[in-house]
């Protein structure tokens, strides 16, 4: 039993990032089933993050009430910037949203009331693991009716083909909207969760580099299914801890699996499709053996 | 005060120029937005380095060793990853995602083999003296940067509109299956371009490395941030746009800083940015993105 | 050293860790070894390595070995946490050094002091950083007692009367030296010309330069690190701008001097080392790093050094009896007491007032030199 206390204690923080990760890679993987390459998350995460601790920080709020101003505030965010951003599409619309986090990193460093590149100091640690995982598991839950009802289904149309699915009555604005919306949420929601059991938060954390760090956990799991990104999540968060030993270098396997991914297993890790197309394989090579 | 500022807005503005040089023309020939520009840039400042302090290579054999280097570089991850992707005619996204991949790499290669605290030119190697008219100042260095990207944009503007290779160039940026139906040695010109355009960044690189005498594994990230917005703002695929873009970013960045507050010079450029992508996401002198076969 | 030697005995300071007989003092160094903030992490984790092997070459503490269990925090605060949290919870090192960077200080020592663990920092400047508690030590000098000597012994000499100021507005660092600049021009009386920034990384200067040069200072104050510092001051003389610099704890590196060896003449620093600093300790301490390191030292690796030997010096008061909360406690009480003449000069701590009436962890006291930059060197300014 001490043995367990002590791993926890040690592991811990990591435990809670990957849940974090998790939320934050189905966050993007929302928008991306939406045809919407959005690199808008990390700052979303950002603005959700100092959303709440300056709740508990300058208000006092109870945690319940600081995590729902985290997932409003992006939301309202998302509602004014999308209505004109998502008329872009592709490159244009990842470059958009690009400026419009490196935008976000610098007004959050310039103000006074974020605390500037100090940051904010001695937030309360009121996060616990219960928290995470339920909101995952709701979010989870949330994502896959989504996938099966009509809303899915319109936003699979619109990544297919926008014209057909307009063609077809589907108010592509619209959806491309709420999916966008409803992404920022989930990240607002993750950033808060986070700022309360690091302390600390600073502007540092939720720019270009972190927004990559997401695109790379969703991309390596896979697109095709809700198991995809918390897998790539899981994998990208405990790895560099498991590669300690390669010091400089582990970066680097970062990048190498990133690159091998694309190449290689283009639909990521987790593509239910290519399971069973590999187990149908292996059936017929045993079925046509003599 | 104000003339000394339009000369620093100059000055930036075509270091801005030269990096975006040979993004844009990745981007025009093989659509692919090459995020892996900032590390073949920041190997050709390495690839100088190596050659001026380990080796004691005059100056312009360390730039010409940027050129090869990092043109190499780029043919490699050209032959590497970008082809096997346009046989699989993925969409635009995914060979972004891979040379990002590609940057995480070798910028931590680059840490790992040449540590990370700045390097230095040795101060000899330095071109020195200065101009001074009146009350403004500009340096030998800044005058040759300048002078270097309107040279190479005139003469990539002119290969790609005058030359045999530039039109054929030009006929594969509108369809490469018809160019290939011409007789063009479509991949052939393909790895050409990477080559040129990697080593481009690298001459950028050395450049920019002796303009500010700071090379670090780091430098080539934020010169992407610019380089991206630069490309959108003049165009996506124009060389023309690059210069332009360049010269507009920075003089954005400079008189915000000058007239505005020093706070806001980051702000405006990426803010004005995200409005040109509103109004008119083509840039200045961009195409829009279409290909027809 | 070379990369394979280093890489193989950084392995090997794994090995041992895991290995450590008994008798061996552990202790966890958590620094930035990659990333961003690695070019301070790492002259930093020299420093340490340097002074225990000396150490532990002369027989150790008591006959125990200092064994040190080094990690990457890479600078970023959530390793920060991660890596306190595996130094504390599975290697039980008796105290931890670092991290690198205030930010990560503020996340972690925390976690250290909730544990009842001495996090002991060497490169932590920012305000509030020993606010965090009775556990957190630093050594580096607070900007707050070496700005008001720099400023008024360059007012006096050149005879200032208003200056313009530079500084960085990114990193908590620099933001913290320029808070404390602005005060004491406040508490002088003089009057500041213009006030510009920039960001980490940047390297163009010429924008906020030319503003500050029409504004027509006497001098400029600039918090800033080396790297950008040393731009600042070649692209102010390109364009033509001769007033002298006053610079903030950035200042101190020989990178100054990589980019111009001319550019920065009549500059001056406060600092709490320089390596001209004559002091037997900081003589022996520059050569041994150049012999073991083949690189001069900075002012970071020198109070990684100066920490590891007031550590030392701590362990050998007290009776490490295995028991470790024990152990851990008795180095937080002997800690304070401690007082040495390091290659910083002599040193001894301070602690500093309680926030909200809780107890707050301990300062570096120690008196700031000023040095003046001449003929491309850091030189001990005496009133000349």
């Amino acid at each position: 039993m001490a043995a367990f206390a002590d791993f926890w204690a040690t592991y811990s923080t990591l435990v809670y990032s990957v849940g974090i990760h998790a939320l934050l890679a189905l966050s993007l993987w929302l928008t991306l089933s939406c045809g919407l390459l959005s690199l808008a998350n990390a700052a979303f995460m950002g603005i959700g993050a100092y959303t709440a601790a300056l709740l508990t920080l300058q208000l006092h709020w109870p945690f319940p009430a600081a995590l729902l101003g985290g997932a409003v505030v992006p939301a309202v965010v998302a509602l004014i910037i999308g209505a004109p951003t998502l008329r872009l599409s592709g490159v244009y619309l990842a470059m958009a949203t690009l400026a419009f986090g490196e935008v976000t990193r610098i007004l959050i460093l310039n103000l006074q009331i974020t605390g500037g590149p100090e940051g904010l100091n001695g937030i309360p640690l009121l996060t616990t693991g219960w928290h995470i995982v339920i909101i995952l598991a709701v979010a989870g839950y949330g994502l896959a009716r989504i996938r099966r009802s009509r809303l899915g289904r319109a936003f699979e149309a619109i990544r297919e083909d926008e014209v057909a699915a307009r063609l077809m009555g589907i108010d592509i604005e619209g959806h491309k909207l709420a999916a966008f919306t409803l992404g920022a949420v989930l990240a607002g929601v993750a950033g808060a969760l986070n700022a309360h059991f690091t302390f600390f938060i600073s502007p540092r954390e939720y720019g270009f580099e972190n927004a990559v760090d997401i695109l790379t956990m969703t991309i390596l799991g896979g697109t095709t299914s809700l198991i995809g990104p918390v897998l790539g999540a899981s994998i990208l968060t405990l790895l560099p801890e498991l590669l300690r030993f390669l010091h400089a270098y582990r970066l680097a396997v970062n990048g190498l699996i990133l690159v091998v991914v694309v190449l290689f297993l283009p639909t990521g890790l987790w593509d239910a499709r290519r399971f069973r197309q590999l187990l149908k394989n292996r059936r017929a090579r045993k079925g046509g053996q003599p | 005060m104000l003339e000394q500022q339009l000369i620093n807005a100059l000055t930036l503005g075509s270091v801005y120029a030269l990096f975006a040089l040979g993004f844009t023309l990745v981007f025009g020939v093989l659509e692919v937005i090459n995020l892996s520009h900032g590390a073949v840039f920041m190997v050709g400042a390495y690839a100088a380095m190596t050659a001026v302090t380990r080796f004691h290579a005059p100056l312009g054999v360390g730039i010409l060793a940027a050129l090869l280097v990092s043109g190499l570089l780029g043919l490699t991850i050209d032959a590497l990853i970008l082809r096997r992707l346009r046989a699989r005619k993925a969409p635009h996204l995914i060979p972004m995602i891979a040379t990002l991949g590609v940057t995480t790499m070798v910028t931590s290669a680059a840490q790992g083999l040449f540590g990370v605290e700045v390097q230095r030119f040795p101060e000899a190697m330095l071109p020195t003296g200065e101009f001074v008219f009146g009350e403004v100042h500009l340096r030998t260095l800044e005058l040759g940067i300048v002078a270097v990207a309107f040279l190479l944009m005139a003469l990539l503007f002119g290969v790609m509109r005058y030359t045999r290779q530039g039109r054929a160039l030009r006929a594969i940026a509108e369809s490469p299956k018809a160019a290939a139906l011409l007789g063009i040695n479509v991949e052939g010109l393909f790895m050409l371009t990477s080559f040129s355009a990697a080593a481009l960044g690298g001459v950028a690189g050395v450049l920019i490395g002796l303009d500010f005498n700071a090379v670090t594994p780091m430098m080539g990230a934020p010169i992407l941030h610019k380089g991206i917005a630069v490309v959108i703002l003049g165009g996506m695929g124009d060389i023309r746009g690059a210069l332009f873009g360049g010269l507009f970013l920075g003089f954005a960045e400079v008189l915000s800083k000058a007239y505005l507050s020093s706070q806001m010079g980051d702000a405006v450029a990426f803010g004005l940015l995200f409005l040109i992508l509103l109004v008119r996401p083509v840039g200045l002198f961009g195409r829009v993105l279409e290909r027809k076969a | 050293m070379n990369r394979v030697s280093k890489h193989f005995s950084l392995a090997l300071a794994g090995l041992l860790a895991v290995t450590a007989v008994a008798g061996d003092l552990k202790i966890g160094v958590a620094e930035a070894l990659t990333g961003g903030a690695a070019q301070y992490g790492v002259p930093i984790r020299n420093g340490f390595q340097l002074a225990a092997d000396e150490i532990n070459a002369k027989g150790g503490v008591n006959g125990n070995k200092l064994v040190l269990v080094i990690e990457d925090e890479q600078g970023k605060k959530e390793e920060a946490i991660n890596v306190f949290k595996k130094l504390i919870f599975q290697d039980k090192v008796l105290m931890i050094f670092g991290p690198t960077l205030s930010n990560s200080m503020f996340a972690a020592g925390p976690v250290a002091n909730a544990a009842k663990v001495v996090a002991f920092g060497t490169s932590n400047t920012a305000n509030g950083i020993t606010e965090v508690g009775p556990y957190v030590f630093r050594n580096s000098v607070m900007e707050s007692d070496v700005l008001p000597v720099t400023v008024s012994t360059a007012v006096k000499h050149y005879k200032i009367k208003k200056v313009a100021v530079i500084y960085g507005n990114d990193d908590a660092f620099t933001k913290s030296g320029y808070d404390v600049f602005k005060k004491v021009l406040e508490d002088q009386k003089i009057p500041v010309t213009t006030t510009e920034t920039y960001v980490k990384g940047d390297v163009d200067f010429k924008a906020q330069l030319t503003k500050i040069k029409a504004s027509n200072p006497d001098a400029i104050i600039c918090s800033g690190l080396a790297e950008e510092a040393a731009n600042i001051i070649v692209q102010a003389r390109g364009l033509g701008l001769k007033v002298p610099f006053i610079g903030g704890n950035g200042f101190n590196s020989p990178k100054m001097f990589e980019v111009s060896k001319t550019a920065g003449e009549g500059t001056f620093v406060g600092s709490p080392w320089a390596n001209t600093n004559p002091n037997a300790a900081n003589q022996h301490f520059v050569a041994a790093y150049k012999a073991k390191y083949s690189t001069e030292p900075n002012q970071f690796a020198a109070q990684a050094y100066d920490a590891m030997t007031i550590a030392a010096a701590a362990l050998k008061t007290v009776k490490i009896t295995g028991n470790l909360p024990a152990d851990r406690q008795a180095i937080q009480e002997a800690l304070p007491k401690v007082s040495i003449t390091g290659a910083t000069g002599p040193f001894k701590f301070r602690q500093a007032a309680p926030k909200d009436g809780k107890p707050s962890g301990y300062d570096a006291d120690q008196k700031p030199f000023i040095y003046v930059i001449r003929d491309g060197k850091f030189v001990l300014f005496t009133g000349k």
